[in-house]
């Protein structure tokens, strides 16, 4: 996608060839005209570095989320191959009963999950052309109307919730319970811990959907929906990882 | 929360805009130094109790009565979480980093500063949580700062083991998401928040090894916050993860069956080990930093030690199963672990060798941060030393269990750090709060806890070699430990002294805090961004100035330069 606003802003700045005064080593955000505001100034380049920090902060938080649930996974795979000491048979026996999913659910979940992902998407590219516009100080042209894609990603997450609550319930109704098997413990385990995440993720989208209400800075709610477009793929991405893991290590 | 600008007046705000929603990364700061404070008073305190139950075991103490087995086991527990997580794994990486890396970098705050705020008050909260654990019925846990499963896991296995020990995991647990918290923040600060012309390689060595421990909290703590959730799932929602069948508590066959307790030791040292690092490798990043400060010299082999602190950063996620020789691992695993943890002294043998090199033929100032930082470089050799025998299985079966261990780990990682934490405490108190420290207290200060601690530790390294377990609140029926008896009551002694020595400490701190004279900017002629402002810094940092980089961190005693060390942000020769 072209930026429109990039081009008007640069344009207005005193262009310093070749890294500036000489001194300043040229690197990427530092060189050409605006070292040394820190992002203290409100104009175009400290609002790309700003996002640019949320970008960092997001890929961060998702590397730390890995790790959880990288653990998990080695729980699951190494639980899978214990077992408990038979007092009576003297032996060892594997405790793990593999888990019967109810895959019509899960296949359905999996849907509103992906179709989320992409109305993010879409909400995302129609605010950075309203944000464009905006820049320019042009009340956009109202050809289309955009749907509220924002609005549709917040109710297809909260759709996948109520999917998520609705496979447990099926899980309990076959008497499938956090405690009675350690496949049952850690398929809430994994669907949980995920659930979680993906409400943080609803939360900053609620924010960002809000920001009208709130008269949050457009560049803010920017902001949530790029970074938080990434956590929200990423999340869509995991889930896939957690479905797999049950379907294809049922033991 | 409310978000202040940094530039606002800090004398018009109220009590509670200056320290209860401040984002100010410098208030931030000395809030974790306090916590620490507060924490390494009451886990020294702690030892203390133990050190003279372990000696005279019938003393009654005043207000708490005789000590029992079960409230040693607490102690011994709340000392090692205490120190371990709020004092070393907090001050020299949270507190002085939080402080001093903007500064250090040339910014004028952390890139998330409401997150590190928040990380903050998750700390406090955590804090507050632990010691709540004290007032409990049963009181604190007595399972260890590692928690073993099946005894943490059961809540009828001992007095501590119910209320006191889901306390001590949700305390963890929030310590974990307030460790996150804050070492986002520093990630980014790192990546994105550099003045111009501040390259990689331009940073002191300081802001090296809190990127790099930042990395580590970032990868480990989350391991234990999962493994802490399923501890809690096992004690609390009867899932079976650590806990084995068959279990008999208080003649009572358990339900839980299956789990196993080394799947909870894999977790725990898998955070374990890198948390070692976490809490040693600010401490080398300011010992590196102020051995060229007052050596009058660059640090010898800087990228080295970038490279090394990076190396062991990066090892030290390969070595937790050097923890678990004992529980009986396959033999070709424990070779694995043993050769890993044994290359880990390559590069710590580059940063001790770079160190000595550092001030050899130095224009050496012995002030009290130098001479802390010395004495950091002196433990770390004589813990180091021990590691590379703790790291052969066959060697640590026989030691495991004894009070070998005890003197290694205390050597190397509570006295190196906490010498590392003194020196940057007499370094930078001038920055932080405006004033000089007494430098003949300082030293005097010095001289006790570096032969006290020596005192204290060497002899346990016989101990254990001569086998006395360590854990155990009371052996006097055992012969070959009663021998001991005279070795122990002297270990005792010392650490009373030592502890008391301490006093000097505090009394200099809070003294020089109010009444000490006024630092210059500059006072130690040190060449980092941190010191081109005056002493405190004010509320908005640098502000509006341009902060631009044309020199190393370590420019000292340049042929051709005016004074022997150049200001980072000095015009380009």
């Amino acid at each position: 996608m072209p930026i429109i606003g990039d081009r008007v802003e640069i344009e207005r700045k005193p262009k310093l060839g070749g890294g500036g005064p000489g001194k300043i080593p040229h690197r990427r955000g530092y060189g050409g005209g605006d070292d040394g505001d820190h992002g203290n100034s409100g104009d175009f380049r400290s609002r790309e570095q700003r996002m640019r920090r949320y970008r960092v902060g997001m890929t961060l938080c998702i590397i730390s989320v890995t790790s959880i649930f990288v653990l998990l996974t080695m729980v699951y795979v190494f639980r899978m191959g214990k077992g408990r000491f038979d007092e009576d048979e003297h032996r060892w026996v594997r405790d793990w009963i593999p888990i019967t999913l109810p895959y019509f659910q899960l296949w359905t979940n999996s849907l509103i999950l992906l179709l989320s992902s992409a109305t993010l998407e879409l909400a995302r590219r129609s605010m950075i052309k309203k944000e464009e516009f905006t820049a320019m100080g042009i009340v956009p042209p109202r050809l289309k109307r955009d749907l509220p894609w924002l609005g549709i990603t917040v109710f297809l997450g909260f759709c996948f919730l109520a999917g998520q609550v609705l496979v447990w319930n099926i899980l309990r109704a076959q008497g499938a319970f956090l405690a009675s098997n350690p496949s049952r413990s850690l398929f809430y385990i994994l669907t949980g811990t995920h659930a979680v995440h993906l409400v943080g993720g609803l939360v900053v989208l609620i924010y960002a959907v809000a920001g009208r209400l709130l008269a949050t800075r457009l560049e803010s709610q920017r902001i949530a929906v790029e970074v938080t477009g990434w956590y929200w793929h990423y999340l869509a991405f995991l889930w896939f990882g957690i479905f797999g893991l049950v379907h294809f290590a049922k033991g | 929360m409310t978000t202040i600008s940094p530039a606002a007046d800090s004398t018009n705000r109220s009590f509670l805009r200056r320290f209860f929603f401040t984002t100010d990364h410098k208030t931030i700061g000395q809030q974790y130094f306090f916590l620490s404070l507060a924490a390494v008073l009451v886990g020294a305190w702690l030892s203390l109790l133990m050190r003279i139950h372990l000696v005279w075991p019938k003393a009654a103490i005043p207000f708490l009565g005789e000590i029992k087995p079960e409230n040693y086991l607490a102690q011994l527990t709340m000392h090692g979480t205490l120190m371990v997580f709020f004092v070393l794994s907090t001050v020299p990486q949270s507190g002085f980093g939080t402080f001093f890396l903007p500064l250090q970098l040339g910014a004028s705050n952390m890139a998330f500063p409401r997150l590190t705020a928040a990380g903050f008050w998750t700390a406090l909260t955590s804090f507050l949580v632990l010691m709540a654990a004290f007032f409990v019925p049963g009181g604190a846990s007595g399972a260890g700062w590692t928690q073993y499963p099946p005894l943490s896991a059961l809540a009828a296995a001992g007095p501590g083991q119910g209320l006191g020990t889901d306390l001590w995991l949700v305390s963890i647990g929030l310590f974990c998401l307030s460790s996150l918290m804050s070492a986002v923040g520093f990630l980014a600060t790192t990546t994105r928040h550099r003045a111009p012309g501040m390259t990689w390689m331009r940073m002191p060595l300081t802001c090296w090894s809190w990127f790099v421990t930042s990395i580590l909290i970032l990868l480990a703590f989350g391991i234990l916050l999962a493994a802490v959730i399923l501890l809690m799932l096992d004690r609390h929602a009867g899932t079976s993860f650590f806990i084995p069948g068959g279990l008999l508590v208080s003649g009572k066959m358990i339900d839980h069956a299956g789990g196993s307790p080394l799947i909870w030791q894999h977790l725990f040292w898998f955070f374990g080990h890198p948390e070692v690092y976490i809490a040693i490798l600010p401490a080398m990043g300011v010992t590196s930093h102020l051995l060229s400060v007052f050596a009058r010299k660059p640090v010898f082999g800087y990228k080295a030690m970038v490279g090394a602190t990076l190396a062991i950063g990066a090892l030290g996620f390969m070595v937790w199963g050097h923890h678990m020789f004992v529980s009986g691992m396959n033999p070709y695993a424990g070779f694995a672990f043993s050769t890993l943890t044994t290359a880990i002294a390559v590069p710590s043998a580059i940063k001790t060798f770079n160190w000595v090199a550092t001030l050899y033929r130095g224009k050496i100032r012995y002030a009290t941060p130098l001479l802390f930082s010395a004495g950091f470089v002196s433990f770390f050799i004589t813990g180091g030393l021990t590691g590379p025998i703790l790291a052969q299985p066959a060697l640590d079966v026989y030691l495991h269990d004894t009070y070998f261990v005890v003197a290694h780990f205390h050597l190397i990682m509570a006295m190196a750090g906490l010498f590392a934490i003194f020196s940057a405490t007499y370094f930078w108190f001038p920055k932080m709060f405006g004033r000089m420290m007494n430098e003949t207290l300082g030293k005097l200060h010095f001289w006790i806890t570096l032969l006290g601690a020596y005192a204290t530790f060497m002899p346990m390294h016989l101990l254990g070699i001569a086998g006395h377990p360590r854990r155990y609140s009371e052996l006097t029926g055992v012969q070959y430990v009663a021998a001991m008896a005279p070795l122990q009551k002297f270990v005792t002694v010392a650490a009373v002294v030592t502890l008391a020595g301490q006093a000097i400490f505090l009394m200099n701190l809070f003294w020089s805090m109010r009444k000490g004279p006024e630092a210059e900017a500059n006072p130690w002629e040190c060449g980092t961004l941190e010191w081109t402002l005056a002493s405190p810094p004010p509320a908005e940092g640098f502000g509006e100035r341009e902060v631009e980089v044309n020199h190393g961190p370590y420019e000292y005693n340049i042929p051709g330069t005016e004074k022997d060390f150049v200001m980072q942000d000095s015009p380009a020769s």
